[in-house]
């Protein structure tokens, strides 16, 4: 009898979890602008602040494990930026206040009822709900990151070996994103049509450089059901040839970088591919900052004159870029496939943007393993294309194996134009075309 | 010792060119040159390649330069996107100064050719018929009008290797000797463009009149229309590749490949041979039924090539063909001394215009001699596919035999007032006979499985075998090839956390549809070529260190020929600019074997009948095979790639510097 009480009292918790919520513009309003009354403050934790080994236990509140032992071991110093309002483009909150009090979770996990476009869930979550994290997860996955579309392009990724600084390898990519659903403010809305198998996103890329991996090509194809596999086609310049991708193998290292394609952008996978539960709301820094008063590099000499973020700390692993206090939900996943080689991430997901500036991956024997960062840049101060689209910029990435001491950094040329992205880009047959 | 002068020279040269080009790119450069100029990229490489074969020693020193270039021109009038494409390479091949005595002009020797029947094996030229009182069959009973003797001083014993000798011995069949020395050292066996390349052709290898130099020189634009459909227009020099699967060339068969660079084992990016072409494709995208959707035409305009087989005398001939081909055209032209073929005991002289190849019929550049291919290509859910046909010509030689029905005369070697048409006469012309080509491919993931998997299949028509029970020793059949191959990552987290090793398994296979073989009185006479055989491959691969250590193993086993191959290498990208590979290549298994070679096939009655032949009167025959065979020359066909070169294990260094 206790048990079937319990069983009753899981299945209303689930029921009302996965119905439709009663989401109202205040919701909405506090979801996107939540610094509207003035952004968090934290005693000490002002711009200019230099946390330092000898300062670090002061500040612990508003920095993560892994962050703390990389500074108390030296590795790098974090210097405090002013804080930025990241107001997301207005189609996407107007979508969202169209379309969200539809939405709800689906009976299983992966399951999205209801959803058009926008935020699917603008709420504050709840550690009372049990799929709070999954909703959260949604939010992630069908952020405003990279708008409709967007391109990378160029995407500078360096091999470093974290104990000697050595850098081992430079690849130079062009990565290319493009909704095929829920777009909000680039025509065709909220659809690319004719999608017969019901695509959400493409993601391709090529490779330029060096000459061993030029003209290497991968194409991801995720679509809007969820529990849908990913189709994924590499081209290998030297082959001349698509080979369809095992796509069930998306946690191989990638190009030999420390990351793995699902690491992509914090986490590029399916929301049924995890078991996501969410830890709770605080102010935490994060690395997101005005691009135009960080130092840059003109190392790779754009004729456009854009420049790049440079590096710091322990190899020149770690972006060098100022650290803003955000509101942060901390959602953990841990993998569904017991083969997975992860135990499970922590994601420091940044509460307005939905961006994961910053995540934590533990092995499957809980030693922490990657310290992963993803720098966001303002897109006003950024590269003039991306001013007002209403995207906070990837601008660059540090994925730190603290098990192998080595790491892979990125830096980014991200311009939010669909003048970049060609639909034809996401088909196979052009990544035989572009191999030629 | 001969060529001593070039010993150190070439060496020396090739290690200064190579060291040349790593000091003018600066060591910083990351990849590519800096143009100053965004609209043009170029970049490229330059390598030494060092292979070294058991009883042989060097068998390759390669020394390669390769740029690659884009240029891009941007709209021009309709079209957007506008590029020119090139790639040049020039290589040069030291072994043929470094290794002359096996590759070279001071390859091969003088040979002796067997008799089973207790007499000496005989010099070339002094086999039975030989006028030369030296020839230990000097005087034998003969004929009084044989035309058995050739002139010795036309086709000396000298620059000769017999056929076959790195394999097999002889051991009871029939060999002849093979000039093995480049064209313009010893033009013997030379024929047209196909058995023609000089020791400047074989040193360097993309310096011909084809202009090989040029890998690819292409144009390519693009229309984007307003329905969605792009359109790409590519017209100039280059590789068109079809198909899905690695290694087998069911499908990807619209350039001819270059054997002679790597037998069987380059990629084929490499040994591709380009073509003059002109390609057409509209990009549809996707429509409510087909998430991708294109169709390609492909008109090949290049005068026609055949794949390139390997000379005579140089490391590497697919099936020893060239060594093959090069030994009957010298018996063609020249006359020669054939073991164990009188009685099928006896070495015996064959003078010229009597047996060989006497023709390479190449096909002339004209419209109408160019080929053409249509590919329709789509996803369909999770399913990619094709569906290709092609109209072009057989890129391997077929012997089309003398003695039938558009056949030719030849002398009667035992009675030389008889010129005649010969049945099963082993004289022939090489012909490239039309191919037609009908074919699909598709690849499939299957997540339960986590393997990827894709499929050829290709039907031909029009394609020429080697069959003693016709006549002109060949006939026509339908083939059905296909290629079956899954991709499966799996990790083993003790070695390697980060990656997983790659499992690549393909099988290929072949039906030859009109096959046709019986059993001879003495043996099975008819095609040599399996009516069905398999190949299978297995690649396993590994990578370490940011994937710059990469340990890998392929392995192909012939189920037929039972023959096995199995190369182990290891990949090291030292940094983004240089990388080492050291392999090795080694063959277990059988290595030549047997079939008929028509010793029996009685084309001379009655100088060559025998009791078993039909219709055997005491004296005259019915001519056709009765069986009796050796490991030449048809042999090669039961023993396949990997047999025939089952002595050629080798070592193999490439040092390439990328800039």
């Amino acid at each position: 009898m206790k048990n079937f009480t319990k069983s009753l009292l899981s299945a209303a918790l689930l029921s009302v979890a996965a119905s439709a919520s009663a989401v109202t513009d205040a919701d909405i309003d506090n979801s996107f602008k939540p610094y509207s009354k003035g952004f968090p403050t934290v005693n000490g934790v002002v711009a200019g602040l230099v946390i330092n080994k000898d300062n670090v236990d002061q500040y612990a509140s508003v920095l993560d494990d892994g962050l703390i032992k990389h500074i108390k071991d030296g590795w790098v110093d974090i210097t405090v930026g002013e804080p930025m309002d990241f107001i997301l483009n207005q189609g996407y909150i107007d979508a969202t206040k169209s379309g969200a009090k539809r939405v709800k979770l689906g009976a299983k996990v992966g399951e999205l009822e209801g959803y058009v476009a926008g935020r699917p869930f603008p709420i504050e979550p709840s550690l009372d709900d049990p799929r709070a994290g999954e909703k959260m997860a949604w939010n992630f996955q069908y952020g405003y990151n990279w708008g409709d579309g967007a391109a990378i392009s160029p995407f500078y990724w360096k091999y470093r070996n974290m104990n000697t600084g050595q850098i081992e390898r430079t690849i130079k990519f062009n990565f290319y994103f493009l909704n095929f659903a829920h777009r909000v403010n680039h025509e065709p809305m909220p659809e690319v049509t004719p999608n017969p198998s019901k695509l959400f996103r493409g993601i391709y890329l090529n490779v330029e450089e060096p000459f061993d991996v030029k003209n290497t090509q991968l194409l991801i194809h995720r679509y809007q059901d969820d529990l849908k596999r990913d189709n994924a086609w590499l081209y290998l310049g030297f082959q001349r040839r698509v080979r369809r991708l095992a796509t069930g193998q998306v946690t191989d290292s990638f190009l030999g970088s420390d990351l793995m394609i699902e690491d992509f952008e914090g986490y590029n996978g399916r929301i049924s591919d995890m078991n996501w539960t969410y830890k709770g709301s605080k102010t935490m820094l994060l690395p997101m900052y005005d691009a135009a008063k960080q130092k840059r590099t003109a190392e790779f000499n754009e004729s456009d004159g854009y420049t790049y973020t440079t590096y710091h700390g322990k190899g020149g692993c770690f972006p060098n870029v100022s650290y803003s206090l955000r509101k942060v939900y901390i959602v953990e996943s841990d993998p569904v496939d017991p083969n997975h080689p992860i135990g499970k991430r922590v994601h420091y997901m940044d509460a307005q943007t939905f961006t994961l500036p910053r995540t934590v991956t533990f092995d499957r024997q809980g030693k922490y393993w990657k310290s992963w960062m993803i720098g966001q840049a303002h897109p006003d101060s950024h590269l003039p294309a991306n001013k007002g689209t209403g995207v906070s910029i990837d601008d660059a990435f540090g994925m730190m194996d603290v098990q192998s001491m080595h790491c892979t950094t990125g830096q980014f040329k991200g311009i939010v134009d669909p003048k970049q992205v060609k639909e034809k880009q996401f088909s196979v047959q052009y990544m035989r075309s572009f191999g030629k | 010792m001969k060529n001593n002068k070039w010993r150190t020279k070439p060496l020396s040269v090739a290690f200064a060119f190579a060291g040349l080009m790593a000091l003018i790119v600066p060591q910083q450069v990351l990849a590519g040159i800096d143009t100053g100029d965004d609209s043009l990229e170029i970049s490229g490489f330059v390598e030494n390649a060092t292979y070294i074969r058991n009883d042989v020693g060097l068998s390759k020193f390669r020394n390669t330069l390769q740029l690659e270039g884009t240029k891009l021109l941007g709209n021009l009038g309709a079209f957007s996107e506008v590029s020119i494409n090139g790639t040049f390479r020039a290589t040069y091949d030291g072994v043929y100064d470094l290794n002359s005595d096996e590759y070279g002009d001071g390859a091969g020797g003088a040979i002796n050719l067997e008799s089973t029947n207790g007499a000496p094996n005989s010099p070339h030229g002094l086999g039975l018929g030989s006028t030369d009182p030296a020839s230990v069959f000097f005087g034998a009973p003969l004929p009084p009008n044989n035309a058995l003797d050739f002139d010795v001083s036309a086709n000396p014993n000298r620059g000769l290797i017999e056929l076959g000798e790195h394999l097999h011995d002889a051991d009871g069949g029939v060999t002849f000797g093979v000039p093995v020395r480049p064209c313009d050292k010893d033009s013997r066996g030379c024929k047209g463009d196909y058995i023609s390349d000089t020791l400047n052709d074989l040193r360097y290898s993309d310096f011909n009149d084809r202009w090989d130099f040029i890998r690819e020189l292409y144009v390519n634009a693009t229309i984007d229309m307003d329905s969605g459909t792009t359109f790409n227009l590519s017209v100039g020099k280059k590789q068109e590749v079809w198909g899905r699967t690695d290694l087998f060339r069911v499908l990807d068969v619209l350039n001819p490949v270059d054997y002679s660079r790597n037998n069987i084992y380059d990629e084929l990016e490499d040994i591709r041979i380009p073509l003059w072409m002109a390609t057409a494709e509209w990009q549809f995208g996707a429509n409510d039924l087909l998430d991708d959707m294109n169709l390609q035409f492909v008109w090949i305009f290049d005068k026609f090539r055949p794949s390139k087989l390997g000379q005579a005398g140089t490391p590497n001939q697919i099936l020893d063909a060239g060594s093959l081909f090069r030994g009957l055209s010298n018996c063609w032209d020249n006359g020669c001394t054939v073991s164990n073929f009188a009685g099928g005991d006896t070495a015996t002289n064959f003078g010229p215009g009597q047996l060989g190849i006497r023709n390479i019929e190449e096909p002339e550049w004209s419209l109408d001699n160019g080929q053409f291919g249509v590919k329709f290509e789509g996803v369909y859910s999770d399913i990619g596919f094709s569906l290709n046909a092609f109209y072009t010509r057989s890129q391997l030689p077929s012997l089309r035999g003398s003695g039938g029905p558009g056949g030719f005369a030849t002398e009667n070697p035992f009675d030389d007032t008889d010129n005649d048409v010969f049945p099963y006469l082993i004289a022939f012309d090489m012909h490239f006979p039309r191919v037609v080509l009908v074919g699909g491919s598709l690849d499939y993931y299957a997540d339960p499985l986590k393997t990827a998997f894709r499929a050829e299949v290709a039907w031909t028509k029009g394609e020429e075998f080697a069959n003693t029970l016709k006549p002109r020793l060949f006939s026509e059949s339908e083939v059905v090839r296909w290629v079956l191959g899954a991709d499966h990552n799996f990790f083993i987290r003790s070695i390697n956390k980060n990656k997983a090793f790659l499992a690549s398994f393909q099988t290929f296979g072949q039906h030859i549809l009109d096959h046709d073989r019986e059993d001879g009185p003495l043996g099975p006479v008819g095609m040599p070529d399996w009516e069905d055989n398999y190949i299978s491959t297995l690649l396993i691969k590994g990578w370490w260190f940011q994937d710059r250590l990469s340990p890998q193993i392929i392995s192909a086993y012939d189920w037929s020929a039972k023959a096995y191959v199995v190369s182990p290498s290891v990949d090291w990208l030292i940094n983004d600019n240089w990388r080492l590979q050291v392999a090795a290549n080694i063959k277990l298994g059988t290595g030549a074997r047997k079939f008929s070679d028509c010793r029996t096939c009685n084309p001379f009655s009655p100088f060559t009948a025998t009791p078993l032949h039909d219709n055997w009167d005491g004296v005259n025959a019915d001519a056709g095979d009765i069986g009796l065979g050796g490991f030449e020359p048809l042999g090669r066909f039961q023993s396949g790639p990997i047999g025939m070169a089952q002595k050629e294990d080798e070592i193999q260094v490439t040092l390439r510097y990328r800039f």
